[in-house]
């Protein structure tokens, strides 16, 4: 039962939800899925004046392939995701990584935009996105602007998108490459991070890391990546990538897990993730989806 | 706000507020009380009903959101004569005290209508949103594969 | 054999047809159709009110004073409700606790007040008007800072309250009731001792998290009878308590009816009554009106019973044969705010804290201490599973460090039929060994098992366990039977169905003296109108009691049943017998008279007149050789335990060395359940329990701040078992040596399946990585920061 009381409004067109968004003065949440905004409805951990349910609006529903780019719209859901066999040969990491959100009743309505706009430092889809070059479209009372993933998260629950934007899609330039998606959870159930780590090898010995749940956003792992460059991996190569850890991430202690714990689970998941991507690069390799710890 | 609502083939007309969540319209207003409240933050899966055949948490969504989409609980599924699904339940003893049954039988209803022979992980994965405190999983699990089991035979 | 058994039940048979075969669940139907009604599925109607609860903020506080206006302005409420309308206290076991605070709040959540409103929604957006001033006193989070000399005093009337006769409270400190046991003499069979182990063990407080919250619509009609639908496992209790807390209004118990349909799962916080007696009270502020509360799942986990934290100070002394001789166990229990329910458990753990084993020097201390959290009460394991964590790890410890092998060394000690129990009386007869052999071999005991994954390494382990239930002395069980038109029968009874399979075995008990198809039984959930009396259904107890109880009814109807053929046909009774809905006769293979001709309307004889008619009976039971008079210095005297299940348990697991997770590759869980009245329900019992404490050793823990508020009320970061958080292997064993006064010779299995758990895991984590884990739960963190410390010393 959600106790606070709100207005409704459902457009079926972008202009109209642009519209609907500047007009209005007071507090806006959008709905996609819900399976974050009417959780935190329930909870009256928020209490807006208006909901605007963008359901409606016909086209951001669909995940295509456009030359070397990779379109997801932002009603796109991780189950979505899942059974797309243009993800599965294109960008299976985002499959690796879907597959870690909750279960499949909660993936039939979430939607990887909403993950990022709830923008939480546990937000599976940030470390992939990231670890992808992904670009984030937005459209509001100015007309459409895109934003680079890497100037996305810019605090806790905090985006660049404003009030009155509504992101449309995503763009993911397509490369061959191996990834992997590695979650610390507490158990082999459902759970939000403890830590994570989206890796990404592309031929030529480039490396993109992002971790998950250990800052206040998902976080790119610009010096571990610059040790790594150029570089074919080694168990030297590695251990150096793996001492810069430490100096990438900020985790804190909470009821999930310790700061050293996720400090030193950071250190294995990139250790296991980068052995695990580069073999997938080459063909090989366990198979996306298998769990690496 | 005025909601139509397609509740197992049949229509409803509802008067609800934009706050009113689908579970307790489900449960009060329709009457219809197989979805369960267990936790209302889509943690347990107990209020699991069928959205267009997919699974979805009834607490996560608002009653204004079902507008145009059909909707299943178990009451639908076993209205004429109980699934294969629900008899294999039954003869198995899978359940204890049943609270989470509604929620598990369509899960796995979901999965067998796309998967129908799924492997033991399938099925693990398939159930995994739906809490069950009493079974420890294991005869509803066993029940799921054989299910499989005899869809593979009558396809075979 | 020692013990003297007044009742012998009705002798095993080999020829059973009902009883001991893997029947179908008779709810099985209801459950998988979406027809079972759960309390809150219940409809009442547009009058139907919706409460809420107000409450505390602080661990501890002296309430000033409380603001209602607002919220009983406020739109749709039909009225407020506080400690000054219900000045009253109630309890188990000790009454101590209260409808709504008096005075001070004890922990947070504690319920201040409480607001009847037309919805839901206006209940809880008034209840948050209710404006209460608090001054905020320092909380007491720990039992061993609580028992400290200086602490201040949580409840200084302790000494006024009532409580059972058997709790020896002490007045001006917090420690609500003491079990001391002392046999023996400890000290000099320490000093005598080959080898003496002493250490500490911490286990956290637990949440049972049943699916169903707990939901009470209660309604005081214009009559002034009260009738309150509860989920609980305790319908009569229920009934007497809201009779005894709410008899200053004038009810006597003929008056108050509690009706229980099915319950979402128990596990012990169903029992007794807790946020019940806030939906009572209610109903009687708004007499005329249904109102329903609704826990939360967020209140299930701060406002309804959890399951204690204890610190056990544990020393062990044996021979270099292997023999124990002294165990001396200190259990400082953190209680809570209120331990009405829960200084029973503490008292239950006192009594049996040696574990399963022959001890001739005994010394036991089990403290119920009071703290600053929510009340404790009973949880599935009621004590057993928390004294097991470290008594169980410490048996491995000394095999280790007399070089025993840990199977051996528990095969050597374990009690046995007639050994001397902690408190004077005698073993009954249990299958021990035979569940140690089984549960070793099923684990392949003493054969290494060598990991694929060079990351991971296998580890086994094995623990014992006991449980005898804990109950009053006199607890008792009553039930009615009645056979209809057709030949069918319709039992009642008042145990409740919480998933268990009680029902179903009532019905194999009813059919199997009947000779009856268990599908011509029917048993339905109690209404205390209705269905006769029965204490409780807790503590594994209703098979064996309420069982009892069946059986003798249906002794009675057969009787009643030979008694109408003898009178018309002349068949003396020893040749009747029942079989296929009919009634036979060994004498006379012609006869087979059908049950559907005559268990209603009778026999009509020769001379056109009619004989019997409805066939009714009903039968109780009560223990009639426990009592619970022992001294309270050393515990001995009394007889307070009817019996004791036992069981064991074996793992295979892997670890992964560097993360610390932990995959349960294989499980085997051995009890002896006397005999199994249902196979497939005992297994059921095996593989939920085990499941079930699994999770509270790797996982699962209540977190509170340092001010005493709980930080993980929900499933997101409590985290319980899914379908992938089970073992890839589960092997239950059920060992059947009779229960010699048991229906049929069935004892209880339900709460023992979960005792071993915790400790076979950490004996497995050590057999493992040699890294010995006194705390719980066992994590993979924890184990991973162990693991990684230990190579960096
Ligand atoms: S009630 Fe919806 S997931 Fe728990
Ligand atoms: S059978 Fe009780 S929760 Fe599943």
């Amino acid at each position: 039962m959600i106790a606070h009381e709100f207005a409704y409004e459902r457009p079926t067109t972008l202009e109209e939800a642009t519209r609907v968004l500047t007009e209005h003065s007071g507090s806006v949440r959008l709905l996609a899925g819900g399976t974050d905004l009417v959780a935190w409805l329930r909870d009256d951990a928020v209490a807006p004046d208006l909901v605007v349910d963008i359901k409606a609006i016909p086209g951001l529903d669909t995940i295509e392939l456009d030359g070397d780019e990779l379109h997801v719209g932002s009603l796109v859901t991780f189950t979505d995701l899942i059974e797309s066999e243009v993800v599965a040969e294109h960008a299976p990491l985002l499959i690796e990584m879907a597959e870690t959100v909750a279960s499949p009743g909660i993936r039939n309505r979430a939607t990887m935009v909403g993950n990022i706009c709830s923008a939480v430092p546990s937000c599976d889809a940030g470390p992939v996105l990231m670890a992808y070059d992904t670009t984030v479209h937005l459209i509001g009372p100015g007309g459409a602007r895109s934003v680079s993933i890497d100037d996305w998260f810019i605090g806790l629950r905090e985006t660049a998108c404003s009030d009155d934007e509504v992101v449309t899609h995503l763009t993911l330039a397509l490369r061959p490459h191996g990834g992997v998606y590695v979650k610390l959870m507490r158990y082999g159930g459902e759970d939000l991070a403890q830590a994570a780590v989206g890796i990404v090898e592309y031929p030529g010995h480039e490396y993109r890391v992002a971790f998950g749940a250990v800052a206040p956003t998902p976080i790119r792992a610009h010096r571990i990546e610059e040790v790594l460059r150029g570089k074919p991996l080694g168990e030297e190569v590695i251990a150096d990538a793996v001492a810069l850890v430490r100096d990438e991430i900020s985790p804190i202690t909470d009821m999930r897990a310790t700061a050293e714990y996720r400090a030193r689970m950071c250190e294995v998941m990139l250790e296991r993730g980068l052995a695990a991507s580069h073999e997938r690069l080459e063909g090989a390799g366990p198979a996306y989806g298998t769990r690496l710890i | 706000m005025e909601l139509s609502l397609n509740v197992n083939n049949e229509e409803w007309a509802l008067d609800v507020a934009p706050a009113d969540v689908l579970l307790d319209v489900l449960r009060e207003r329709v009457g219809t009380k197989s979805p369960k409240i267990g936790c209302e933050r889509g943690d347990c899966g107990s209020c699991t009903i069928l959205i267009d055949g997919r699974s979805v948490r009834s607490c996560l969504v608002l009653a204004v959101e079902a507008e145009g989409h059909e909707i299943t609980t178990v009451e639908g599924i076993g209205a004429d004569h109980l699934s294969e699904l629900q008899n294999l339940f039954i003869s198995n003893n899978s359940f204890q005290c049943g609270f989470c049954a509604p929620g598990i039988v369509l899960s796995a209803t979901e999965l067998l209508a796309r998967n129908p022979s799924p492997s033991r992980h399938d099925v693990q994965e398939a159930l995994s949103g739906n809490l069950c405190r009493c079974t420890g999983y294991e005869p509803i699990i066993e029940a799921v594969l054989a299910a499989g089991e005899r869809n593979e035979e009558v396809s075979a | 054999m020692t013990t003297t058994y007044p009742f012998e039940a009705d002798s095993v048979d080999d020829a059973l047809t009902a009883v001991g075969t893997p029947a179908v669940r008779i709810d099985g139907l209801d459950k998988i159709s979406g027809a079972a009604q759960f309390v809150d599925d219940l409809d009442f109607g547009p009058d139907l009110l919706h409460g809420a609860v107000v409450e505390s903020p602080h661990a501890y506080a002296r309430i000033v004073s409380i603001d209602t206006s607002a919220a009983e302005a406020a739109p749709g409420v039909v009225k407020v409700i506080t400690g000054e309308d219900f000045p009253y206290n109630f309890g188990m076991y000790m009454e101590d606790r209260y409808i709504f605070a008096q005075h001070h709040v004890r922990f947070v959540g504690e319920q201040v007040a409480g607001v009847i409103a037309r919805t839901h929604r206006q209940a809880v957006r008034a209840a948050k008007l209710v404006e209460v001033e608090y001054e905020v006193l320092e909380p007491l989070l720990d039992p061993k800072e609580a028992v400290a000399e200086d602490a201040p005093l949580i409840h200084p009337n302790l000494g006024d309250y009532a409580h059972v006769p058997w709790f020896f409270p002490k007045a001006d400190t917090n420690i609500a009731h003491w079990r001391k046991i002392r046999k023996g003499d400890t000290e000099k069979a320490f000093a005598e001792a080959d080898y003496v182990l002493e250490d500490t063990y911490r286990v956290p407080r637990y949440a049972h998290c049943a699916i169903e919250p707990h939901v009470t619509v209660g309604k005081l009609d214009h009559a002034g009878r009260l009738t309150v639908w509860t989920a609980s496992q305790s319908p009569h209790t229920q009934r007497h308590l809201f009779a005894e807390a709410l008899a200053p209004l004038g009810f006597a118990h003929k008056d108050v009816r509690v009706i229980t349909p099915y319950v979402g799962g128990g596990f012990g916080g169903k029992a007794g009554v807790s946020m019940e007696i806030i939906g009572a009270a209610m109903a009687t502020a708004v007499k005329g009106h249904p109102v329903k509360l609704r826990f939360t799942r967020e209140q299930e986990f701060y406002n309804t019973y959890q399951r204690q934290g204890v610190v056990a100070e544990l020393k062990v002394g044996v021979m270099n044969n292997g023999t124990i001789t002294a165990v001396e166990h200190k259990l400082y229990w953190d209680a809570g705010a209120y331990v009405e329910y829960g200084a029973n458990v503490v008292n239950a753990a006192g009594l049996s804290a040696t574990g399963p084993y022959r001890v001739p020097n005994i010394s036991n201390d089990s403290l119920c201490v009071y703290t600053n959290l929510p009340p404790g009460g009973p949880y599935r394991g009621f004590g057993y599973s928390e004294f097991h964590f470290g008594l169980e790890s410490h048996m491995d410890r000394i095999a280790e460090a007399i070089g025993m092998d840990p199977v051996d060394f528990r095969r050597k000690n374990a009690i046995v039929e007639g050994d001397e129990l902690s408190y004077g009386g005698h073993m009954n007869p249990s299958g021990m060994i035979e569940a140690i052999d089984k549960t070793a071999a099923a684990i392949e005991w003493g054969v290494d098992e060598e990991s694929k994954n060079p990351n991971t390494i296998m580890g086994k382990g094995v623990a014992l366990f006991w449980k005898a239930p804990a109950m009053p002395p006199n607890a008792s069980s009553a039930s009615f039977l009645k056979f209809n038109e057709d030949g069918s029968v319709n039992v009642s009874v008042s145990g409740m169905e919480l998933g268990q399979g009680y029902l179903t075995v009532m019905a194999q008990i009813a059919a199997e003296i009947l000779g009856l198809p268990v599908e011509m039984v029917r048993v339905e959930t109690p209404d205390t109108d209705r269905n006769p009396y029965e204490w409780q259904t807790v503590a594994s107890h209703v098979t064996w009691s309420s069982g009892l109880a069946v059986e003798k009814a249906a002794i009675e109807a057969r009787a009643k049943i030979f008694e109408v053929i003898h009178e018309v046909y002349g068949f003396e009774d020893e040749t009747l017998y029942l079989e296929d809905q009919k009634v036979k006769c060994t004498t006379d293979p012609e006869f087979a008279k059908p049950l559907r001709e005559f268990v209603i309307d009778g026999i009509q004889t020769d001379d056109g007149t009619w004989r019997g008619g409805p066939i009714i009976a009903s039968g109780k039971f009560m223990p009639e050789f426990t009592n619970a008079n022992s001294d309270p210095e050393t515990g001995q005297g009394g007889h307070p335990n009817v019996h004791y299940t036992v069981g064991a348990c074996g793992v295979l697991i892997e670890i992964d060395k560097e993360t610390g997770r932990i995959w349960v590759r294989k499980a085997a869980l051995a009890v002896d359940a006397g005999k199994a009245i249902n196979p497939d329900l005992v297994k059921g019992q095996i593989t939920g329990g085990l499941v079930q404490g699994l999770a509270t050793v790797l996982y699962e823990d209540m977190r509170f701040d340092d001010d005493g508020r709980l930080m993980n009320p929900n499933f997101t970061d409590y985290k319980i078992p899914t379908s992938f958080d089970i073992p890839d292997e589960m092997i239950p064993i059920i060992v059947e040596v009779p229960q010699p006064d048991g229906p049929f010779g069935a004892r209880g299995v339900g709460e023992h399946t979960m005792i071993a758990a915790a400790p076979v895991i950490a004996n497995a984590v050590y057999n493992a990585l040699g890294v010995r884990i006194k705390s719980m739960p066992i994590t993979q963190e924890k184990i991973a920061l162990a693991v990684t410390d230990r190579h960096h010393n």
